[in-house]
């Protein structure tokens, strides 16, 4: 399976999560649906809608979650009748992230769980601790943040904007 | 307490039982256990459905028909597993020198109870 990533200290964890919990897609992204991550994807396209869409489940999840529990919920899991996805926060040094993860018969919820703690685990082993102040992403640098993101990803030249 | 829990208890009390379970095997997710201190529920559960719905495919693809009794012997310790009345399989881990006939047969009484 092709993994590509943004940011090299993820690439191992994630391998290693994709073949253990035999997953068919997996998609590291910022909260703001920023990619750091696939794997299994092939298209840029379906990456930027995955990750758009993931980043306000995950969303609407955290606030259904106050609403109804006084607090976020976390993971959430979706069954159709081959695929399943399992959509998770992942806390590291440098901020939260969200993990996607799409996985068919060859896999359970139970493993992917399981294998869930353990990406958690080792990317927060693995993240290098942020050297300088985290700047808050503005709504004027998402677009090129973004393409820029996908131009790593799918090893075109980065778009100038 | 479930329907399910005197069941378990009973066969986590064979000697040499750490940990018994019941799982479902598409899921990988417990449904009820009876684990001794120390057990992970929660992986033995995913991993021993993983393992006994793999063991069923294979044996079907082979054309052996149904898998009635599944163990696993490792370095430190065993893991049977029954099924195939539903998508409930009922596992136990257990210590390697543990009487895995008496286990069997307290397997196949607990499937017998859950059908």
């Amino acid at each position: 399976m092709i993994i590509a990533t943004v940011e090299p200290w993820v690439e191992a964890p994630l391998k290693r999560y994709v073949d253990d919990a035999r997953a068919r897609l997996a998609l590291l992204l910022h909260p703001s649906g920023q990619v750091v991550a696939q794997a299994g994807f092939t298209n840029e396209v379906d990456v930027m809608s995955a990750c758009a869409l993931a980043a306000a489940s995950h969303a609407t999840a955290g606030e259904l979650g106050k609403h109804v529990d006084g607090r976020a919920f976390r993971s959430l899991h979706y069954a159709g009748p081959d695929r399943q996805l399992f959509l998770s926060p992942v806390e590291t040094a440098r901020g939260a992230y969200i993990c996607l993860t799409v996985f068919n018969l060859d896999s359970s919820l139970g493993l992917v769980r399981i294998y869930f703690e353990e990406l958690c685990r080792d990317l927060a082993a693995a993240a290098p601790p942020l050297s300088d102040l985290r700047q808050p992403t503005l709504a004027i640098d998402f677009e090129r943040d973004l393409d820029r993101n996908l131009a790593a990803l799918f090893g075109r030249g980065a778009e100038t904007a | 307490m479930t329907q399910f829990t005197p069941m378990l208890q009973a066969l986590t009390r064979q000697r040499g039982v750490r940990a018994s379970l019941i799982v479902s095997e598409s899921d990988g997710l417990v449904v009820d256990s009876s684990l001794r201190f120390g057990q992970d529920g929660d992986r033995v559960a995913a991993l021993a459905a993983s393992m006994y719905r793999k063991a069923r495919l294979s044996a079907r693809a082979a054309q052996l028909g149904a898998v009635a009794f599944l163990q696993l012997d490792a370095e430190r310790g065993r893991v049977c597993a029954v099924g195939g009345r539903s998508d409930l399989v009922i596992v136990v881990v257990a210590d390697p020198a543990v009487n895995v006939g008496l286990i069997r047969v307290e397997l196949f009484k607990a499937l017998e109870s859950l059908a």
